[in-house]
């Protein structure tokens, strides 16, 4: 297994030439255009949107990925069948931190079927290069992901944990 | 002894810590000592404080070196090695250093490597190492190897473990990999004290197989508790 932070990837999106040549990368992203990419992944990993716990979750999710190790605890509150607060703990990589971060910043107002779209378009984006969600366009970010397998989950893993979330809080809320 | 003073050592010792007990010998005054902390008449100073570290993190008993009248009694418990990585290093060196008499503890928050058929009898934790840590208290007999290849699980054992009294922190890796690895510490505010971490990890004793890099990680683990960092 490659660890998170030194795999090709990571030379893809900074441009070490010695690292991207180990790259699996088979969109043939450029370089420069994924340095952008890798700068704006940092930030929104670093700003960490949303980090936190809610006092009185509604629904409350801890998912983790056994071959990496990233861990995402993820607290919702919901009015109306809706998402009112999200909150998240996650120890993790960089691309882990960063779609946490996301979620942070645009979760809020979406229902169970929103977020369960926009899982499903992320995972198309990274897979097959589709465009990024309708109202999720900061998930663009994650495109040079795309040719990295084992990484998919890394992205996922914050949505994963947001939909079981959810699911939790189904009993807990009356619509 | 002062009956209050041998409750304290009871007390201490049967919740697993390692204190030493220092006496005057001209007048019989004593303290308890836990590494950082003192209760007693008897005080002593930086320079004495580090020698009697050295002896506590050794199980030593005697007059404490520079003095004539100060005796160390140590109680300390078995020294325990914190691996962190279930990595194919840490089936041989978890094994090898219960045998010399470590209490050993493999943290690994990937549930795919931390499994129990890998490491049969030993004490395992899957979660973040700075999790792990709340409950095992990082002391001075605790010595801390990082091995995951991972700086994101790395680092955050290593900058736990810098910011306690352990007297050993190792880290795999190359000299280039370490460099780097100084970089991230220093951006942290633990550029100085990165200086402690043994890495390459383990005494050059020219092996390459992941069962002789064991027996070189602990063979220094070893040397540093009873020799000192400055060998």
């Amino acid at each position: 297994m490659r660890p998170c932070e030194s795999s090709g990837l990571h030379g893809a999106l900074t441009g070490d030439p010695r690292a991207a040549a180990q790259s699996r990368n088979r969109a043939g992203n450029s370089v420069s255009a994924n340095q952008i990419y890798h700068e704006a992944i940092k930030a929104l990993a670093t700003n960490a949107i949303g980090n936190g716990a809610l006092a009185s979750p509604h629904g409350r999710a801890l998912i983790d990925n056994p071959l990496c190790g990233d861990r995402v605890e993820m607290d919702v509150r919901l009015v109306d069948g809706r998402i009112a607060e999200v909150a998240h703990q996650v120890r993790g990589c960089l691309l882990c931190r960063a779609a946490a971060s996301v979620i942070g910043k645009h979760a809020a107002g979406a229902d169970s079927g929103e977020i369960e779209r926009v899982s499903q378009g992320i995972s198309d984006m990274l897979a097959k290069q589709t465009a990024a969600p309708s109202g999720w366009q900061e998930l663009d970010v994650f495109a040079p992901v795309h040719g990295h397998r084992s990484r998919y989950r890394c992205v996922m893993l914050p949505f994963e944990a947001l939909l079981a979330a959810l699911a939790s809080a189904g009993g807990a809320v009356k619509k | 002894m002062k009956r209050a003073l041998y409750e304290r050592l009871r007390t201490a010792t049967a919740a697993g810590a390692s204190v030493a007990v220092v006496t005057r010998l001209k007048d019989g005054a004593q303290s308890l000592f836990d590494g950082e902390r003192r209760e007693g008449t008897v005080d002593l100073s930086a320079e004495q404080l580090t020698s009697l570290r050295r002896m506590l993190v050794a199980d030593r008993s005697g007059v404490l070196p520079g003095t004539e009248d100060l005796f160390v009694r140590s109680y300390a418990r078995p020294p325990r090695l914190i691996v962190v990585g279930a990595a194919h290093i840490s089936q041989f060196l978890a094994p090898m250093a219960a045998l010399a008499g470590f209490e050993v503890v493999v943290i690994d928050p990937r549930r795919a490597f931390a499994s129990a058929d890998r490491f049969p009898g030993v004490t395992l934790i899957d979660a973040w190492p700075d999790q792990a840590f709340e409950t095992l208290k990082l002391d001075a007999t605790t010595a801390v190897v990082t091995l995951t290849h991972d700086p994101k699980i790395d680092d955050p054992a290593l900058i736990a473990a810098l910011s306690s009294p352990v007297f050993y922190v190792g880290a795999l890796g190359s000299k280039r990999t370490h460099a780097k690895r100084v970089e991230r510490l220093t951006e942290v505010g633990l550029g100085e004290k990165a200086a402690r971490i043994h890495a390459p990890v383990g005494l050059d004793l020219g092996g390459r197989a992941p069962r002789e890099i064991a027996v070189s990680i602990l063979s220094q683990v070893i040397q540093v508790r009873y020799r000192g960092e400055a060998v």
